[in-house]
């Protein structure tokens, strides 16, 4: 796991244990979130790191920062909206690939082209854990889960991919069995003032027996060991589309693109005059000037 | 004449709607009474349309039943619209275009005025015809010349002279054309008052309490409130128009969790898309204001017709037990009233909030003089930014009154996780590990009474919970919700004018309800209900509120909105 010292873990730990069973691949992505959260030196009550529904969106309840734990699918808006309302905010999305892969993928596409200056670090282990094991949106073809007992039939999806296309301006991809490697890539997402996306796999040891750690450490090479060009997103897009074409054999991780582009706050007209939160209330005057428009 | 009713009448494109908006302007400039009304179809060039503008010297409560005045567009709007003219209706039209053979030997005033060639002749624009038919409606009611100048100057004073100008050839084209004469005499006291519709009212209620925060989806009715805060956008709110309600409810829900004033709005089909984040904001706790504009149902329905079909629906929307706060505001200027309270409320007891608007209360204009702005003050509830005890902030402590501290983002040592599954006051959760556990049998049962116990709380400490009664001494009593309230007074009015005795319990306030105070208010009394649907939905309330069952009822759901002659035809019907 990613080192983080005691003393900086007791100020960012709520004591709450995680629920995850033993050697869940969300217990490295904890530590990764702590662990850039530290180097960041960012204090507490200025995180808030939101969550659906699902095995991996429980992770806000071990920090002491501010959490919500919101719906399956729905922590992209959620985390948008408290972004826009307070831009001091450090925002970190956290969710499973059923939850954002799937009941709310389309969130993914809309949240990644408005460019919200959140992180979102989605736990990919390719299986519904917390429904004890369907088939996900990334699972493979052929995948034998609950309720795909033959062998799903269904394509798995390209989230880095779609990610690219939608317009998202940082666009990464981790592994739980590396998690020094996943850490920087949560670092560098919530440094970057723009949409980040963190795919990481992270295997569920419960459900999931086909996706294991052992199958990703045959696979995953790094894209910064390989020569890629993070800059530009036609090589992203082609390194998004290698591990069908090689039929999972080669799996990319790392830094697929980066692009900087203005944020929604910086473009947003009212958020100009600071925070949201922080803008005054209409005075009494400034409501009747209003209503003028109306005599 | 105590009141005068206009419709301009023609196809989808032939400035139907500015000219209505413009009619109303002029007449509450000179001091005239308005309530206005348009009907519509989905289609956004041809279609039949048409604006109704009731002008009175005296309070209105209605658009009218009747046509007093036609102005008709095309042929089209003298078939659609003739069954509705009252005797002496006089009838506005271009001999060159249509024909009016239908209406011979009927005894209305009709009056050909080659309105095409006036407009081209003014301004080369065929669209000004309506400006001409305009003119001659001004001379019809008596309303001086001047006041449509001042209008016109305001709305293209930068577009400079010329098309002011052109708008005045057109207009006194109508107003001076031979045989064009005063037929009624509508007073207007000299008082400007505010003009504007119940999306309107709210959007200005909803700014006037803080409301920073408006995240929605198009959909009519409810799509002008974004207008409302895009257009205002540079006044210091945000507007957000996402890609679903799901996206709409979720985001205002995290904009109240870190701490602004948030609402979202939508019609029925958005709203049910809505459902689960409704849940959410109850079980964490955060404020949200809703804004449902009903439409006819169900599914896409008559989408530009109005109905009251949905308040059950908002009464019951999403899984399990939570309070809510559902209010259906009874006029233009309670939807103001009731916006700006709607934030207060939430905040003071953590709950959502639905304000129950329709097509008709959303859309309809009236006059109002004063909206209420004095009275707008702001309670965020028990919002801290200081942990008084030691340890984790308990944001869910247990209270007597239900309510817990609530804290935002920023605020060190303020720090708590809002979770959607069950949780002790310390918002850790006590279901996927715990459930069953005697303990978190405990903490359920604790934490579910804790947020149920706010209603007795809101019931005890706020007096909108009972619907208003007027004319307690009547021998009848029409019973209404929302927008039916109006049409439903002016019939009250017309009924004691033929020597009945009505009198009216209407609702603002659906949920929750002083169930003993209400059961008071209604026992014994003949009571007809008046409601926009088919199965008597406020009836079934109050049956369930209080035992009592309401035997006679009017109800309409054919997409028109009530007047109060309607009703009160209606009722004559019922109670012989
Ligand atoms: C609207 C809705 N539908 C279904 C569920 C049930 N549900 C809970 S978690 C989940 C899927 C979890 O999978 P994933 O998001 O991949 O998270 P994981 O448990 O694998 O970390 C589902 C279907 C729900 N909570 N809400
Ligand atoms: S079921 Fe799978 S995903 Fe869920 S906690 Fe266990 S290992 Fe992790
Ligand atoms: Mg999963």
């Amino acid at each position: 796991m990613a080192e983080v010292s005691t003393a900086a873990k007791q100020v960012l730990t709520s004591g709450v244990k995680p629920i995850w069973c033993p050697g869940c691949g969300d217990y490295s992505v904890q530590a990764g979130i702590m662990k850039a959260l530290t180097d960041l030196g960012i204090e507490r009550e200025n995180v808030l790191i939101v969550s659906g529904i699902g095995c991996s969106s429980s992770m806000p309840h071990p920090f002491s920062t501010f959490g919500v734990h919101s719906l399956h699918g729905r922590l992209l808006p959620v985390a948008a909206g408290a972004k826009l309302a307070n831009d001091e905010l450090t925002v970190i999305g956290a969710g499973g690939d059923g939850d954002g892969y799937g009941i709310g993928v389309g969130h993914l596409v809309h949240n990644a082209r408005r460019n919200v200056d959140i992180t979102y670090v989605v736990m990919n282990n390719e299986i519904y854990g917390l429904t004890t094991g369907q088939t996900s949106p990334t699972s493979l073809f052929g995948a034998k889960t609950k309720s795909t007992p033959f062998g799903s039939i269904e394509n798995p999806e390209n989230p880095i991919g779609i990610a690219l296309a939608a317009g998202a301006t940082y666009v990464a991809r981790a592994f739980s069995g590396d998690p020094m490697h996943m850490a920087q890539m949560i670092k560098m997402g919530i440094q970057h003032k723009g949409f980040s996306i963190i795919d990481v796999f992270s295997p569920c040891v419960t459900f999931n027996h086909t996706n294991t750690y052992d199958w990703f450490r045959q696979r995953v090479y790094k894209l910064e060991q390989a020569g890629h060009d993070a800059t530009s997103i036609s090589a992203a897009m082609a390194k998004s589309l290698e591990t069908e074409a090689t039929n999972w054999e080669k799996i990319p991780i790392g830094l697929f693109y980066r692009v900087e582009k203005p944020t929604y706050s910086a473009l947003d007209m009212t958020l100009q005059k600071g925070p949201l939160v922080k803008q005054p209330f209409p005075t009494k005057q400034q409501v009747m000037d209003i209503l003028e428009e109306y005599k | 004449m105590a009141s005068v009713s206009v419709r301009i009448a023609g196809a989808h494109g032939d400035g139907v709607e500015s000219s209505g908006a413009l009619l109303i302007k002029v007449a509450a400039r000179t001091g005239m009474h308005v309530f206005a009304y348009r009907g519509y179809g989905s289609i956004i060039r041809g279609g039949h349309c048409w604006y109704q503008v009731r002008l009175g010297s005296s309070e209105l409560k209605s658009y009218g039943e009747g046509i007093d005045i036609l102005i008709a567009l095309n042929q089209e709007s003298i078939s659609n619209q003739k069954s509705r003219l009252r005797d002496n209706a006089v009838v506005i039209y271009d001999p060159s275009k249509i024909k009016v053979e239908e209406l011979d030997g009927k005894g209305y005033r009709l009056v050909p005025i080659p309105l095409l060639d006036i407009a081209i002749a003014a301004s080369g624009d065929p669209i000004m015809r309506n400006t001409v038919a305009l003119g001659a409606v001004l001379k019809l009611i008596g309303i001086n010349i001047e006041a449509f100048r001042e209008v016109i100057k305001g709305q293209f004073g930068r577009k400079g002279d010329v098309v002011v100008e052109q708008n005045m050839k057109a207009v006194s084209g109508g107003y001076d054309h031979q045989g064009v004469q005063t037929l009624y005499s509508i007073e207007g006291d000299g008082k400007k008052r505010y003009a504007l519709d119940g999306n309107t009212a709210l959007s200005i209620g909803a700014y006037a309490a803080g409301c920073k925060f408006y995240a929605a989806y198009p959909m009519t009715p409810a799509s002008t409130i974004l207008h409302w805060f895009a257009s205002h956008e540079d006044k210091g709110v945000m507007p957000k128009q996402v890609e679903d309600e799901l996206a709409a409810i979720n985001m205002a829900i995290g904009a109240s969790s870190a701490g602004v004033r948030a609402m979202c709005g939508t019609s029925g089909g958005g709203f049910s898309l809505m459902v689960e984040g409704l849940g959410l904001a109850a079980m964490i706790e955060t404020p949200l204001v809703v804004v449902e504009s009903q439409r006819s149902g169900p599914s896409t329905g008559v989408t530009t017709k109005t109905e009251q079909g949905d308040i059950l629906f908002a009464m019951h929307a999403s899984q399990g037990e939570f309070p809510r706060i559902v209010v259906a505001p009874r006029s233009v200027k309670e939807s103001f009233k009731v916006a700006a309270e709607a934030f207060n409320l939430s905040d003071r007891y953590q709950v959502p909030v639905i304000i129950m608007m329709d097509l008709y209360l959303s859309e309809h204009v009236e006059t109002v003089e004063v909206l209420g702005v004095d009275g707008v003050s702001v309670d965020r509830g028990k919002l801290v930014t200081e942990n008084k005890e030691e340890g984790r902030f308990k944001r869910y402590l247990v209270t007597e009154d239900g309510v817990s501290p609530r804290s935002v983002p920023g605020h060190k040592g303020m720090e708590f996780v809002a979770g959607s599954d069950e949780h002790n006051e310390l918002g850790d959760l006590v279901t996927d590990m715990y459930a069953g556990l005697d303990w978190a049998i405990e903490v359920r049962k604790q934490m579910h009474s804790k947020r149920m116990r706010k209603i007795d709380t809101m019931l005890k400490n706020e007096t909108v919970f009972v619907p208003e009664i007027f004319n307690e001494t009547a021998d009848h009593f029409l019973v209404t919700f929302g927008s039916t309230t109006e049409a439903a007074m002016e019939a009250v009015g017309i009924l004691n004018s033929q020597g009945m005795n009505f009198g009216l319990v209407s609702f603002s306030y659906l949920m929750p309800l002083d169930k003993e105070k209400t059961r008071k208010m209604l026992e014994g009394k003949k009571l007809i209900n008046v409601e926009g649907n088919y199965t008597g939905q406020l009836a079934q309330v109050i049956r369930m509120n209080t035992g009592i069952d309401i035997t006679q009822s009017i109800l309409k759901y054919d997409g028109e909105a009530f007047t109060g002659e309607l009703i009160a035809k209606e009722v004559v019907t019922l109670v012989k």
